[in-house]
């Protein structure tokens, strides 16, 4: 049976090489000295099977040295390092690693646990034992009779509660555990019949048939082994250990039932495997006492472990290995009911240590039944959910093979939102958090930028290029809206600006974007601010607007950065609306229903914005865009303003250009050329100093920017004189745009010169 | 199981550089659990570099070590042996088994390490085991031709001990063994 392969086993590999060699003839010792460097030689073994076991033994003395009674007994000791010692060698590519050992140890309690009350119990009833014989088939080498053997602890922990000998006098009053066990038991043989299944002597062989079992899952497809490999498991897509893929799979467990304390945690960064790797690899032996972990491994293993099928997929599709059984389900149930036990406390954190912290430190007086039953409830949740979608985790694996915590924040977002509709809400939601969070760096990023040209392109920081990426992702559906609401408008100018190819631009769908956005926020931006005489700031951004220049590369360049503003419009909510209220400007009328924004003005409260997100779709989130767009070109205006010099030159022009033009400009993707030239998004100096800033200050640097925008249509080689030539002398479908952008500009400057 | 290497007669610098590359090789920290050095090393760096391989370090003093604190003569337990560790050179005539069992039974020991001949010898005799690992690097002997580099190994386990001598022959380890048992009144 078992015993004897064990016992062989044990004989082979743990024995003195010397002894060995008395027996055999050494064959050559130039290969088997002791200084040998071949592998194969048995000193090599020897040393090595020494330093195994001094990791062995180093763990051992640290095991459970609260029930050091039992645990801290040489033969105790002795049995487990040799057990240990013997799977680890058998299984040499797992090795021995921390935590083999306390997966070890409750098997080898409980054992000794059941042989302790058996001859306790053989002790009180010593005169039944004689009397009970026949009748029982007993089934040897039958493995069902170990898992029931497992079932016997919980016998055992009931009759370990209430550990009064009962005197009793006949076979009927026992308990029925009891009476089992004194029915199995028999007057012949060493030990009775029980003795096949529990006996002393073969305690240790016991132990090590348990432990390999669960190691190695006995076919199921829970192998505690796996846990212990650094190498991806077999069968998986994915090159990521079968620690990290269970891990990934409670996160994601945790995501469909509580996608709230999920997101919340996946936002401060505490990735699954910091905890989880602790709780899987002793299966929860570490968070709780050992008589409470008896009761949770009874469980566990009640639960079949045979594999899942997915019907109708291949193998190469099949799912997170590790716990793709019944019992892994009920593993990661109980994981997750684990970490909802601590949910409130982990809301309420906000950095990461301390929710690991938390989330390490198992709280110890916890209603283990209440968590066991909620884990059951949630099994079959776990089971479909790691039956359904968990190759869609792992790539969001790689998004955390990368440092800083925006980053595994973006890919876990990407993951949940086509998810549920629950979490698609959820989404956008913590975006906006999310976004509205990271402004202040944005700001801060921006103010830093020098005036260079290619500052604004800059070195984007890793939330500006995430962002970025969110922002793309919205640009994309209403990049058609916009060719669509293009097509629309019955400007020709428009039209030429989106057909253009002279700019050179490689973004034609985004400059068409662009230019309708501006033209929607401009007619909206006219509208709206009428109300405030002292929003320079958006009056500048309608001035900038309205001045184009051409430039290929500044408008590469901008069509990038519109989509950076386009996530300073999201971000920008708040403020944008808080702008668009006061906002005067030729009140004319414009094609787009801009009432909409209205209701968006006052508010600044992001759910509000989350409202208007949602409600509007793509018009709103273009006159953002808009807005935001303004915003920047503004803030290159006042760059402009500072870092120029041209201002004598081309404040000439601009008083002569000066004329009433049209509010409507098309330009808006003509973008200030000089105001790309300075760059720097300092978003967080224009909405401080709003308020701060005179009327004057305002003209004065619209006139700026109009005389350097001039400049550098001058600095053009295409480009003509004044600007009155411009218009009248077309030279570019470009011009036109400029031009017109250009008599905007200065038209406002008159109406602010004149409040 | 312990390790014991002993070597010796490496005459570093006068008149060897170093270890034989393949010696070096062999001589990994961490297996051998102490050293007997039977002297002539003959400078410091020696010393230190004997130190790394194993911290547990007995050396008798040799004619030409520079060292002038090494005693003469050296004795320990292992096990349940008892080794003794000499140069050599005290006793006279050099390398006569006679002569080197008189000093055994002196020190009262049942292995003797001596050297100074530059060659290897393992002698049994009655009174125990008297053993010279010759020189570790081969270095010239006025008393001795064609020096090879050897040294030697010491297996103790328990009543038994297994010499296990590695020796540089054209420049190949050669590696011998040779097993002794101690008997509980006598060493035979």
């Amino acid at each position: 049976m078992n015993f004897c392969r064990y016992a062989a086993l044990r004989r082979q590999l743990l024995i003195d090489p010397q002894v060995l060699k008395n027996g055999s003839c050494s064959p050559d010792v130039v290969m088997d000295n002791p200084l040998s460097q071949n592998p194969d030689s048995m000193w090599g073994r020897f040393f090595r099977n020494a330093e195994l076991e001094r990791m062995v033994d180093q763990d051992l003395t640290r095991l459970y040295p609260e029930h050091g009674s039992y645990f801290q007994t040489p033969g105790c000791q002795g049995m487990l390092r040799r057990i240990l010692l013997l799977w680890c060698l058998r299984h040499p590519v797992y090795g021995y690693r921390q935590g083999m050992h306390e997966l070890l140890a409750p098997l080898l309690y409980v054992l000794h646990i059941d042989l302790e009350l058996l001859s306790e119990v053989r002790k009180v009833y010593e005169d039944h034992f004689t009397d009970i014989i026949d009748g029982f088939s007993f089934h040897e080498n039958d493995w069902t009779h170990k898992f029931d053997f497992k079932k016997l602890p919980e016998y055992m922990e009931d009759c370990n509660g209430s550990e009064s000998p009962v005197k009793i006098n006949s076979l009927g009053e026992l308990e029925p555990k009891i009476q089992t066990i004194v029915l199995l038991s028999d007057a012949y043989g060493t030990e009775g019949e029980l003795g096949v299944v529990l006996s002393e002597k073969f305690l240790e062989h016991d132990a090590h048939c348990m432990f390999d079992a669960l190691m190695n899952g006995t076919g199921g497809a829970v192998a505690m082994a796996e846990f212990f490999s650094p190498s991806p498991f077999g069968g998986s897509h994915t090159m990521f250990p079968p620690i990290i893929e269970s891990s990934a799979a409670l996160y994601h467990l945790l995501s469909i039932i509580d996608s709230s304390l999920h997101s919340h945690l996946v936002e401060l960064g505490v990735e699954p495997q910091y905890f989880a790797l602790r709780w899987l690899r002793v299966l929860f032996g570490r968070e709780f006492a050992l008589e409470d972990l008896l009761v949770i491994w009874d469980e566990i293993f009640a639960y079949e472990n045979t594999k899942f099928n997915k019907p109708g997929t291949n193998d190469a599709e099949s799912n997170v290995g590790v716990l793709n059984s019944s019992r892994g389900a009920l593993i990661a149930a109980f994981a997750v009911s684990m970490i909802l036990q601590l949910r409130s406390s982990l809301l309420a954190t906000e950095n990461a240590t301390s929710c690991l912290q938390r989330l390490l430190n198992f709280p110890v007086d916890v209603d283990l039944l209440k968590l066991l039953a909620k884990a059951k409830s949630l099994q079959a949740l776990a089971v479909e959910a790691i039956n359904s979608t968990p190759l869609l985790i792992l790539p969001r694996l790689h998004g955390r093979r990368n440092a800083g915590f925006t980053k595994a924040h973006i890919p876990s977002l990407d993951l949940t939102s086509p998810r549920t509709t629950l979490n698609m809400a959820h989404e956008s939601y913590w975006e906006e958090r999310w976004r509205v969070l990271h402004m202040e760096e944005e700001r801060k990023q921006g103010s830093a930028a020098s005036a260079e040209k290619q500052v604004p392109n800059r070195k984007k920081g890793w939330s500006e290029r995430v962002r970025l990426r969110l922002s793309r992702t919205k640009c994309d559906p209403f990049r058609s809206k916009a060719t669509f609401r293009k097509k629309n408008e019955t400007d020709e100018g428009r039209k030429n600006i989106g057909g253009d190819v002279d700019f050179g631009h490689k973004i034609p769908a985004e400059v068409e974007e662009q230019d309708v956005k501006d033209t929607n926020f401009s007619t909206s931006e006219t509208r709206c601010s009428s109300g405030c005489p002292g929003n320079e700031e958006n009056s500048s951004n309608i001035s900038d607007l309205s001045t184009p220049v051409r430039g290929t590369n500044d408008y590469v360049n901008m069509s990038g950065r519109s989509s950076v503003a386009s996530n300073f419009s999201a971000e920008e909510n708040d403020t944008d609306s808080v702008n668009f209220e006061p906002l005067q400007a030729n009140p004319e009328s414009s094609p787009l229903p801009v009432s909409e924004l209205d209701p968006d003005d006052d508010t600044l409260n992001s759910t509000q914005n989350y409202h208007s997100v949602i409600k509007q779709a793509a018009g709103i989130k273009e006159r953002k865009l808009l807005s935001d767009k303004f915003q920047l070109f503004w803030k290159f205006g006042r760059n402009i303003n500072e870092g120029t010099s041209d201002r004598a030159a081309v404040s000439e022009d601009a008083i002569a250009c000066d004329s009433g033009s049209d509010c409507n400009n098309v330009a808006g993707s003509s973008i200030v050329n000089g105001c790309n030239s300075t760059s720097g998004i300092s978003k967080a100096e224009i909405i401080d100093q709003n308020l701060i800033f005179s009327l004057s200050d305002l003209g004065q640097s619209m006139l700026e920017n109009i005389q350097v925008i001039e400049s550098v249509f001058q600095q053009d080689p295409d480009q003509m004189g004044s600007l009155e030539n411009c218009k009248n002398a077309i030279v570019g479908e470009g011009h036109i745009t400029a031009m017109a952008a250009l008599e905007e500009l200065r038209k406002i400057s008159n109406l602010l010169s004149e409040m | 199981m312990v390790l014991v290497l002993a070597l010796g007669d490496l005459h570093i610098p006068h008149r060897a550089s170093d270890l034989p590359p393949k010696f070096k090789s062999m001589l990994v920290p961490g297996k051998i659990q102490h050293i007997v050095c039977t002297g002539n090393l003959c400078i410091k760096e020696v010393h230190d570099y004997l130190k790394t391989v194993c911290p547990d370090l007995h050396i008798a003093r040799g004619e030409y070590d520079e060292e002038t604190r090494y005693p003469e003569t050296k004795t320990l337990t292992i096990g349940q042996f008892k080794l003794g560790v000499c140069h050599g050179h005290q006793v006279i005539p050099w390398g006569d088994l006679d002569s080197l069992a008189m000093l055994q039974r002196q020190l009262d020991v049942d292995i003797l390490v001596t050297g100074h001949t530059h060659q290897f010898t393992a002698y049994k005799h009655e009174a125990g085991v008297v053993i010279n690992p010759g020189s570790a690097t081969g270095s010239y002997s006025s008393i001795t031709y064609d020096v090879n580099p050897s040294f030697v190994l010491m297996d103790i386990d328990g009543l038994r001990v297994v010499v296990y001598v590695y020796e540089l022959i054209d420049g190949e380890v050669k590696v011998d063994k040779i097993d002794f048992k101690k008997t509980t009144t006598s060493n035979a």
